[in-house]
């Protein structure tokens, strides 16, 4: 059991004794049915009174070897119109950067809630993709737009009574 | 050498492990058997390389291609016909080498290059209770220790040093180094021909470029390659990437349309983020076209060599020359227009491709592109020579620490073998490049410093004390469910369990997440990769503190309705037995350990004795330890 597997570990019971509302991580299902420890399978609710509310996004987290050495890869899947995500859906976020903000304290609850915050507070200064950062900037109104649009699409049908 | 007859004995009757048959590897078989060691059995997965032959001197030319093991063996063998050389030319990463195989030793030596198998062979001895000789070196650094279960810091008592990388936004959008760019590079390879990591995305955006236009809808399109368009039909764009890939595959590799979309089409749509070139200098665009009309570049000067920065791996060669010349554009242009094709021949021929320093086409492949990239960004480029060195992580190796490492292994091991583990010694051997005081010439001077060993890290995951058990079952036949009811739940006692492998598959198999749904709960425990000797993590997710790690023991023969069995020690000595229930003894280390943290005075390195080794070098750089004790603690990790 390596050093990344024992924290791993850890986090999922601190997880499981303790998590924000609305939040889901646990390890992705292989195909024989186990689970895989470094791939997490993760959902990060839209902010309260914000134009995410009510959206439910899903996030894979990336463990890797030297975990907590390095920060885990979380990208969204599918990827997100934000100024911080790439068009492959990973999430650009100075606590997931190895030579920025990470520690190795840094819990899967903290990098979750840190994305969240991202959501609304996109970083003008670090763009990772053009489309919705170029929008954002130019046209604010266009941008909310947008945000709303796809809110709308990660919003999960509530079933009708 | 001369031992007292004891001595003498235990060491031709002693039975060893040598995990490695590399650099260290080579001095330490000549070692063992110069030293009276009759008994060895030796393990590398690797082929004999050219480049391996000026300092694994147990390897000719002749035998190029050769498994290692087999030919140090052999070698060995030619050395001292007498001794008893088993050899296996595999990983020692595998489950037929069980605890069981492990157990059968006297003393297990490292002579390893990574730290993965390090890793492994470190919790395999523990589990067998056996010590190990741990031992590496990195270009003038060098070092090798004892490993004692529960009296000593074990390999994983430290936490790996991480592997430098650098930060994504640099990679893709900002990189200010040639490493940056040679890294962009390995990612390209990997995204045209290799394995593709969506993680190692090389492109700033790979949507239609035409959105920069207008920032509106893309309506536009480039090159006449049949892009994916990136809107909808409901006039959003969607964020659905296309990519490197999937582009390259669409335009046949046309080396001319990639360079274009690598080196204008995707620094254009860098330059339109205006926020990112604000304090930074903006890259510019290359036009392949004015490129390769220019005449061939005039070849340069060859680069003076760097005596300093000798290759260890491999001899000066007829190439070096050329190797270390930096291209021109125009050449650089051409590389990658030359190497793109070969390499898509490869690809079609064998699949995706895995880069590799050694291979010529896919080293100027990389070369030409991180050239090329740092020209747009205004970065040097650099030698062929210069630029494998950094995509290969290559750090020279040096005979001499080599053959040092293995005269301490050598130490050590006899100490184990007389039983007396005080004598064992952290050692480190390193090389100053300056001397004292600055004014003197500059001259190497080598030094070596022992110190004691450290004792474990309490909480250490692999050597901290904690309950091990052994049962056996039949694995084919056992179901999960069986597994998790009868095992787990019953004689365990744990009510929400979560079982994971004990290893780096970070397999869960039982999981308290989803009591009772996980699907193939009716399939045995083989239908997931369990087999004989298989370590399984079982915790209670209810009690902070209640863990067990379970070794399965095959056995077909157990009677018809039975089963599992608890291990008995008399039957299995090796492993340890609960002589008290599980729980309860789980409890106990809980107690102990913490007892332990609270007892002041545990940790420190004490260094005892300073040895230096390089005779006209004057003991004056050694005197004040040079934080020794720190290097002490790093260094195992880092080769």
């Amino acid at each position: 059991m390596s050093l990344a597997l024992n924290r791993l570990s850890e986090e999922r019971k601190a997880w499981r004794k303790d998590h924000p509302f609305g939040f889901v991580a646990k390890p992705s299902e292989n195909t024989d049915g186990t689970a895989n420890m470094w791939i997490w399978d993760c959902v990060i609710p839209g902010p309260k009174d914000s134009l995410w509310e009510n959206g439910c996004f899903p996030l894979k987290m990336l463990f890797r070897e030297d975990f907590p050495g390095t920060a885990p890869k979380c990208r969204f899947e599918p990827p997100l119109f934000h100024p911080n995500i790439y068009p492959s859906g990973t999430v650009c976020l100075s606590i997931l950067d190895d030579d920025k903000g990470w520690r190795s304290g840094i819990t899967v609850k903290e990098i979750l809630l840190g994305i969240q915050d991202l959501l609304i507070h996109p970083n003008e200064r670090d763009p990772a993709q053009a489309e919705a950062y170029n929008i954002y900037v130019r046209s604010r109104d266009e941008y909310e737009r947008r945000i709303k649009e796809q809110t709308k699409r990660f919003t999960p049908q509530t079933p009708k009574t | 050498m001369a031992f007292d007859p004891q001595t003498a004995h235990s060491i031709a009757t002693a039975k060893v492990f040598m995990v490695g048959a590399g650099g260290i590897g080579c001095e330490l078989l000549k070692n063992l058997l110069l030293t009276g060691f009759r008994d060895i059995q030796l393990i590398d997965l690797d082929t004999i390389e050219v480049s391996n032959l000026n300092r694994q001197f147990l390897f000719r030319s002749e035998h190029v291609g050769k498994p290692k093991a087999e030919i140090a063996a052999q070698s060995g063998l030619e050395l001292c016909p007498e001794a008893k050389i088993t050899f296996y030319h595999e990983s020692v990463i595998q489950a037929k080498f069980n605890v069981k195989f492990f157990s059968q030793f006297d003393l297990v030596l490292n002579a390893l290059d990574n730290a993965a198998a390090r890793s492994h062979v470190n919790r395999m001895c523990l589990a067998a209770d056996r010590p190990l000789i741990e031992s590496g070196s990195s270009g003038y650094l060098g070092n090798c220790k004892a490993i004692f279960k529960g009296k000593t810091e074990c390999f994983d008592c430290q936490p790996p040093a991480p592997q430098k990388t650098f930060p994504g936004c640099t990679i893709r959008n900002t990189p200010s180094e040639p490493i940056h760019c040679i890294v962009w590079a390995k990612h390209l390879f990997n995204q045209l021909f290799g394995e593709a990591d969506p993680d190692q995305d090389v492109s700033p955006n790979t949507a239609d470029p035409s959105l920069l236009v207008d920032g509106q809808n893309g309506t536009g399109h480039h090159n006449g390659a049949p892009h994916q368009n990136g809107s909808s039909p409901t006039g959003i764009a969607s964020t659905v990437a296309i990519s490197t890939r999937e582009q390259a595959v669409s335009c046949g590799y046309n080396a001319i349309t990639l360079f274009e979309k690598l080196f204008r089409d995707d620094i254009a749509y860098l330059l339109s983020m205006e926020k990112l070139w604000e304090k930074r200098r903006k890259p510019v665009v290359l036009d392949v076209q004015a490129i390769l009309r220019e005449p061939q570049a005039i070849l340069q000067e060859p680069q003076p060599l760097d005596s300093d920065r000798s290759n260890g791996d491999g001899g000066s060669t007829a190439g070096d020359h050329e190797d270390k010349r930096v291209w021109g554009i125009g050449e650089n242009a051409r590389v990658f227009i030359r190497s793109v094709r070969g390499l898509k021949a490869s690809l079609e021929k064998l699949g995706n491709l895995v880069w590799d320093k050694d291979d010529e086409v896919a080293m100027d492949f990389v070369t030409a592109v991180a050239n090329l990239r740092s020209s747009c960004f205004g970065i040097a480029t650099l030698s062929r020579y210069d630029i494998k060195q950094m995509a290969g992580n290559i750090i020279a190796a040096v005979a001499s620490t080599n053959a040092i490492v293995a005269g301490f292994i050598i130490c050590n091991a006899v100490q184990v073998l007389r039983g007396n583990q005080s004598g064992c010694y952290n050692i480190i051997t390193r090389m100053f490049r300056d001397a004292v005081p600055a004014t003197a010439p500059k001259r190497r001077i080598r030094t070596t410093g022992v110190s004691r060993l450290d004792v474990p890290r309490p909480g250490c995951v692999s050597c901290s004390e904690r309950v091990e058990i052994g049962i056996k079952l039949r694995i084919a036949s056992i179901t999960v469910k069986e597994f998790e009811e009868k095992v787990v739940k019953g004689y365990l006692k744990m009510s929400a369990p979560d079982v994971e492998l004990d290893d780096a598959s970070g397999k869960i198999i039982i999981s308290s997440d989803d009591a009772g749904e996980g699907k193939n709960r009716d399939k045995p425990l083989a239908f997931f990769g369990i087999q004989d000797g298989t370590r399984l993590k079982c915790e209670d997710s209810l009690l902070d503190d209640y863990e067990v790690t379970v070794t399965l023991h095959n056995d077909d023969h157990l009677a018809e309705d039975t089963l599992f069995l608890p291990l008995d020690a008399h039957v299995e000595g090796e492993l340890a037995q609960p002589t008290v229930e599980p729980f309860e003894q789980a409890k106990g280390i809980k107690r102990k350990l913490e007892e332990e943290i609270l007892t002041p005075g545990m940790s420190g390195n004490k260094r005892v004795a300073l040895l230096a080794s390089n005779s006209d070098a004057a003991s004056e750089p050694n005197g004040n330890g040079n934080g020794l004790s720190e290097d002490v603690i790093d260094m195992s990790h880092r080769f």
